[in-house]
C-alpha cells in the first residue's frame, strides 16, 4: 500500500530511519532536555486545565470563590444536576448527531471534491485553492453570513428556492426548532469540507497510477476501479481525517453562537456553547465544569481513536 | 564624538523630563463603547488632560465578551481598576463579594448624589443597602414606527398606537406580505434581549416576574404569541436580536419595532425614510405606563491596585456636563438634573426621556441569569408552540418561586 500521499499527516519521513542506527548509548543527557519541553508543555497547557475543569466539576463554584483553588467540595452534585437536566441530554444528543452528520458529510464530500480536482482540467489546482478560502474565514463571520442567508423573509435560500417552486412557502431555517441543528450543521459541512478535501486530494495524489492501468486492462469500470483501489488506497487517511474532523467539530462554537446562540429552546445546542452559556452567562461555574467534562471525555475518546490509528498504520 | 552627542541629548531629557513631577498613575478601565462618539473618549482624554495624578488606561471589551473576560480576571485574581458592567448583572457580582463597596466614597462626593439619580438606575447597584455601582447612562425601549408605511396604509402617522389594541390593529393593517412586510418587530432570542423586551407588557397588563403563573403574565405572552402566530410578527423574533430587529426595520421589513435609544445613530444613518418614536402602548383598561430599564452601571473590582483614581474618573463621567454628551449616541442619563438643550434628534429624546420616568429595573437579584432563563425559555416554548402558554409559564414560575423565596426581588 502506498503510503506517499498521507506521509505529511504524521510528519513521518523515511529518511529519518536512518537516526534509529544511532547506539542507545550514545544518547546524550540534552536529549532529556528535548523531550522534558514538550512534556513540561503538555503539562502546562493540557493537562493542567484539564484537571483544573474536572476539580472545578466538583466543586460548588460562585463568583467570590472562583479565585480560590480550594473551594466547597461538592461531590458529584453537579454531574448530578447536569444528567437530570433535560435540556443538556437534548444538547447532548444535538451534539451526537451535529458530530456524526458532519464527519460523514465533510469526509464525503471532501473526498467526492478530491477525486473531482484529481482529474486534469484547465484551473483544476487554482479553484482547488480557492474553495480553502471558506476554510480560512473566522468562523464568526461564517455564521454571520449563514444567519442571512437563512433568514426566512429576506434570505438568499428561500428566494432562491421559491423562485425555483421547489418549497411552496418560506421555510424558517433558524427559528423552527425541528430545523435549526439541520441549518447549522449545513452550515458547518460547508465551512469545514475544504479542510477534508485538501487533506485527502493529497492522499490522492499519493496513489501510484500503475494499478489504474492494470486495472483498466483487465477490464475494471470506473466504479470498481473506486472500490478496490481508490478506497483501499484512501483508508488509512480517511480514518485520520474522519478522526480530526470529529474533534474539530466536537469543539464547534463560534459558528452556532452567531447562527442561533443555540436556539430556539437549545434545538441547535452543542456542549461547548452550553458549557459556555452556563459558566459565562448563568455564573454556574460547577455545572458548565461538568458539562465540559462530558464534551472533554467523548473527544478524548475520539483522540486516542486518532493516535491508535496513526501507529497501527505505522507499524503496518 | 557621536556616542557624546547621544549621552548629551539624553542628559538634557532628563533634565527636562524631571520637574514633570511623578508619572501620573495608571488606572485601568474596561469598556464596551466602540462608537467614537460615545463620552467615554472625550471623558478620558478630558480627565487625562485635567489631572496629572493619574491617567486612565482603556480597553475596548466587545460587550457580549465583557462577563466572561471579567470573570477570568477575577479568577486569576488580576481585576482591572473600572469596569462598565449590565446593569441586571451587577448584583451577581456585587452579592459574591467581587465588587468594591462604594458606600463611603459616595458618602463623601459632592458629584455622585444618590437622590439625584432616578430609583431605576441607582437600584440596579445596592445590595443590602450598600452601594457597589453607579450608573454610567440609562436606556429603556419605545416604539419605533416607518410614518411612510403608515401614510401608504392610510395610517395616521401623527397618531401611533397608544393601546394593545390600537398596536395589534396598525400591525395587521401595516402587515404586507407580498412586500415582505411584517406590522411588527420585537426580539425573542433565547438571550437576555429577549427577556428585556417581554417585560414591558408584563409589566403593563399589570404582572410581575413573582407571579408568572397569574393572568396578567399569560396575556402578555398571549399578545406576543398572536402577533407571530397571525403573521403580523416574523417567526424569526425568536433567533433576533435587538440590533437585527432593528435590521429589518431599516430594511423596510417591519414598520413597527421596539428599539432602544442607541439605535439612533443607526436609523439616522441608514434609515431612509421618516422614522418616528411613540410611547410604548398600555393595555386597554390598564393604563400602565411601563418599559424596561437598561444602561451601564461603573464598578470597582475588588482588587483593583487603584481604586481612589477610579473613583475618582467616576466623578469625572458623573459630572452633568459630560453627562450631557452622551445623548450624541443615544445613551441617556441616569440623573434628573441632566436636561440636554437642543438635543439631536428632539422628539426621540423627548419620548425615551418620558418613557425612562416608567422604565423598570431587572432586578437587582444576584441570580438575575437564572430568573432571566426561566424566562427566556417560557417565552420561547410559547412563541414556537412547543408547549402551551399557561404550561410554559408554569414551568417558568416553578422554576422561579423558590430563588425568590430564597432571596426576594
Amino acid at each position: 500500500m502506498n503510503r506517499r500521499g498521507w506521509r505529511f499527516l504524521r510528519g513521518r519521513h523515511p529518511r529519518r530511519r536512518a537516526a534509529r542506527t544511532v547506539p542507545v548509548g550514545s544518547r546524550s543527557p540534552l536529549l532529556f532536555l528535548f523531550l522534558a519541553i514538550p512534556v513540561a508543555y503538555l503539562l502546562a497547557l493540557v493537562a493542567f486545565p484539564v484537571a483544573y475543569n474536572v476539580l472545578m466539576s466538583l466543586q460548588d463554584v460562585n463568583l467570590g470563590n472562583i479565585a480560590d483553588l480550594l473551594r466547597p467540595f461538592a461531590g458529584l452534585d453537579n454531574y448530578r444536576a447536569v444528567m437530570a437536566d433535560p435540556e443538556f441530554r437534548k444538547v447532548f444528543l444535538n451534539s451526537l448527531m451535529f458530530v456524526g452528520s458532519n464527519v460523514v458529510a465533510q469526509v464525503g464530500i471532501g473526498l467526492a471534491v478530491a477525486l473531482f480536482f484529481s482529474q486534469r482540467f484547465p484551473w483544476s489546482q487554482g479553484l482547488r485553492g480557492l474553495l480553502l478560502a471558506a476554510w480560512m474565514l473566522p468562523a464568526l463571520v461564517v455564521g454571520a453570513l449563514w444567519k442571512w442567508l437563512f433568514a426566512t423573509e429576506y434570505g438568499v435560500v428561500n428566494f432562491v428556492l421559491i423562485g425555483l417552486r421547489l418549497v411552496p412557502a418560506p421555510i424558517h431555517w433558524l427559528s423552527d426548532p425541528s430545523l435549526s441543528l439541520a441549518s447549522v450543521t449545513i452550515a458547518n459541512i460547508w465551512f469545514g469540507t475544504p479542510f477534508s478535501m485538501i487533506l485527502l486530494s493529497a492522499a490522492v495524489a499519493g496513489i501510484p497510477l500503475e494499478p489504474y492501468e492494470a486495472a483498466a486492462l483487465d477490464g475494471a469500470g470506473p466504479l470498481q476501479r473506486f472500490r478496490y483501489i481508490t478506497l483501499p488506497a484512501l483508508r488509512p487517511a480517511l480514518l485520520a481525517v474522519a478522526c480530526l474532523v470529529t474533534i474539530y467539530t466536537m469543539r464547534a462554537f463560534d459558528l452556532i453562537f452567531a447562527m442561533t446562540g443555540g436556539g430556539p429552546l437549545d434545538s441547535s445546542n452543542v456542549l461547548p456553547l452550553f458549557s459556555y452559556q452556563f459558566t459565562f452567562q448563568q455564573f454556574s461555574f460547577g455545572i458548565g465544569a461538568a458539562i465540559g467534562s462530558f464534551a472533554f471525555v467523548i473527544v478524548f475518546g475520539v483522540a486516542l481513536l486518532y493516535v491508535s490509528t496513526l501507529k497501527r498504520e505505522a507499524t503496518e | 564624538m557621536l556616542s557624546r552627542c547621544l549621552l548629551a541629548v539624553a542628559g538634557l531629557l532628563c533634565a527636562l523630563a524631571r520637574p514633570a513631577a511623578a508619572d501620573p498613575k495608571p488606572v485601568t478601565l474596561w469598556h464596551v463603547f466602540n462608537l467614537e462618539t460615545d463620552m467615554i473618549y472625550g471623558g478620558i482624554k478630558g480627565f487625562n488632560e485635567s489631572q496629572s495624578d493619574y491617567r486612565i488606561d482603556a480597553r475596548l471589551v466587545p460587550a457580549n465578551q465583557l462577563n466572561a473576560e471579567l470573570i477570568k480576571a477575577i479568577a486569576t485574581g488580576s481585576v482591572p481598576d473600572l469596569v462598565t458592567l449590565d446593569n441586571p448583572v451587577v448584583a451577581s457580582f456585587s452579592a459574591q463579594g467581587t465588587l468594591t463597596d462604594l458606600s463611603d466614597r459616595v458618602a463623601k462626593s459632592a458629584v455622585v448624589k444618590p437622590d439625584v439619580y432616578f430609583k431605576g438606575p441607582w437600584a440596579s447597584g445596592l445590595w443590602k443597602g450598600h452601594i457597589f455601582a453607579v450608573p454610567r447612562d440609562a436606556n429603556t425601549l419605545a416604539l419605533c414606527y416607518n410614518a411612510d408605511m403608515f401614510r401608504t396604509k392610510g395610517l395616521d402617522p401623527a397618531k401611533p398606537p397608544q393601546t394593545w389594541s390600537e398596536l395589534v390593529s396598525a400591525a395587521k393593517t401595516l402587515t404586507d406580505p407580498g412586500k415582505n412586510v411584517y406590522g411588527f418587530g420585537f426580539s425573542a432570542m433565547q438571550a437576555e434581549e429577549g427577556v428585556f423586551q417581554w417585560l414591558p407588557f408584563l409589566y403593563q397588563a399589570g404582572g410581575s416576574i413573582q407571579h408568572l403563573d397569574a393572568p396578567e403574565a399569560r396575556e402578555s405572552l398571549q399578545l406576543l404569541v398572536d402577533f407571530v402566530k397571525n403573521g403580523w410578527a416574523s417567526r424569526d423574533v425568536i433567533n433576533e436580536r435587538q440590533y437585527e430587529v432593528t435590521n429589518t426595520f431599516m430594511a423596510g421589513n417591519s414598520a413597527m419595532v421596539l428599539c432602544g435609544p442607541w439605535e439612533l445613530p443607526r436609523l439616522q444613518k441608514d434609515a431612509k425614510f421618516d422614522w418616528r418614536l411613540a410611547l410604548l402602548p398600555v393595555k386597554d383598561g390598564k393604563d400602565i405606563h411601563a418599559s424596561s430599564l437598561g444602561g451601564y452601571d461603573w464598578v470597582i473590582p475588588k482588587g483593583a491596585t487603584d481604586s481612589d483614581g477610579a473613583f475618582k474618573f467616576i466623578e469625572f463621567m458623573s459630572n452633568p456636563k459630560i453627562l450631557n454628551e452622551g445623548w450624541k449616541t443615544g445613551r441617556l442619563a441616569p440623573r434628573s438634573d441632566v436636561v440636554v438643550e437642543n438635543p439631536l434628534w428632539p422628539q426621540a429624546y423627548a419620548i425615551y426621556r418620558e418613557q425612562l420616568q416608567t422604565a423598570r429595573a431587572r432586578g437587582p437579584h444576584p441570580q438575575w441569569p437564572d430568573l432571566s432563563r426561566a424566562m427566556q425559555i417560557a417565552e420561547q416554548e410559547a412563541i414556537t408552540g412547543a408547549r402551551p402558554i399557561g404550561d410554559a409559564l408554569a414551568d417558568a414560575a416553578k422554576k422561579i418561586q423558590p430563588i425568590l423565596a430564597k432571596t426576594p426581588l
